[in-house]
């Protein structure tokens, strides 16, 4: 009875595997600002401006003049 | 400071061939690209693969070790060579690893009748309902997650690594084997870990056909799901005879 029924789960759920992964994830999934980024540069993207400054993305700050005076 | 500051300082991926494949990937066309439905068979055939060296192994018994060594090597040749060979080199993974889950179960046959089946039953079972709240959405891996399977796994390894090392010295880590509470729950802290590692598998493979990797990452996809399949299924079987033993 034991073997039966673990039998069935295995075909069951390779069956649910082979048609389930061919389908795309849910928006929910998907259409997130947290997904893991696979492969993207670990390093903060710096552009160099044409006047030679670099702006890191994500670590610029706005200056405020009236403070700094 | 970044909000995932370990990530920048050790790496985003525990795998190294991961990242390098995700650039540049203007350059195939819609037939040269990565999809769902490829990994999924790619998989499929590596399961049959595995199948039939279980088969094997099942009857000759005596293949498992040799199955066990030339496994390992392959895998390690996989994940450190080039992905775009991975297709060679995962078909011949998933035989002899298979040779050596024949053989495993056979050993773990005799002295717990009916208990391979369930681990099969079991493993199966992990994957379908993992993959099922994953493409739901109701398991939603995120950087810190990805942070702490990767984390979690490399601990276990290194424990078994120490454990491995020590037992030519007749010594080992006890409450790993052991079948008391604590080797008990130790195992099944690794199910669950080894069952995560699903999880990222499976975002793996659905960015990779969202971004339209090369076609060749289909078999760096499955053959890490398949890795990681095996992993399962042993623990389970160590899991489910540490239960029986009681």
């Amino acid at each position: 009875m034991n073997a039966i029924f673990f039998s069935l789960l295995a075909v069951f759920s390779l069956f649910i595997f082979m048609n389930l992964g061919k389908i795309k994830a849910s928006k929910k999934q998907m259409d997130r600002d947290d997904r893991i980024k696979w492969g993207r540069n670990r390093k903060p993207n710096v552009q160099q401006n044409r006047d030679g400054s670099k702006i890191i993305e994500g670590q610029a700050e706005e200056v405020d003049e009236q403070s700094n005076k | 400071m970044s909000k995932h500051s370990a990530l920048n300082t050790f790496g985003r991926s525990g795998n190294p061939a991961f990242t390098k494949n995700f650039e540049n990937t203007e350059a195939f066309s819609q037939s040269e690209r990565m999809t769902l439905d490829g990994a999924v068979n790619k998989t499929a055939i590596l399961l049959a693969l595995c199948f039939a060296g279980a088969f094997a192994g099942w009857n000759v018994p005596e293949l498992a070790m040799p199955g066990l060594i030339i496994g390992t090597i392959l895998a390690f040749v996989t994940i450190f060579r080039n992905p775009a060979k991975a297709g060679s080199t995962a078909p011949f993974y998933a035989a002899f690893e298979g040779m050596a889950l024949g053989g495993i179960t056979v050993f773990a046959e005799t002295q717990y009748p009916g208990i391979g089946i369930q681990a099969i039953g079991l493993t199966f079972g992990i994957l379908a309902s993992l993959l099922f709240c994953y493409k739901s959405g109701i398991i939603k891996p995120t950087e810190n997650f990805r942070l702490m399977v990767f984390s979690a796994t490399m601990g276990i390894f290194l424990l078994y690594l120490v454990s491995f090392i020590m037992s030519f010295f007749g010594s080992g880590i006890g409450f790993i084997h052991s079948n008391g509470l604590f080797g008990i729950g130790f195992s099944l802290f690794v199910v669950g870990i080894a069952s995560l590692n699903l999880v990222l598998d499976f975002d793996f493979i659905e960015e990779g056909a969202e971004r339209g990797l090369p076609k060749y990452m289909e078999w760096y996809g499955a053959f890490s799901l398949m890795v990681t399949l095996v992993w399962l299924y042993i623990e389970i079987l160590r899991l489910l005879m540490k239960l029986r033993s009681r």
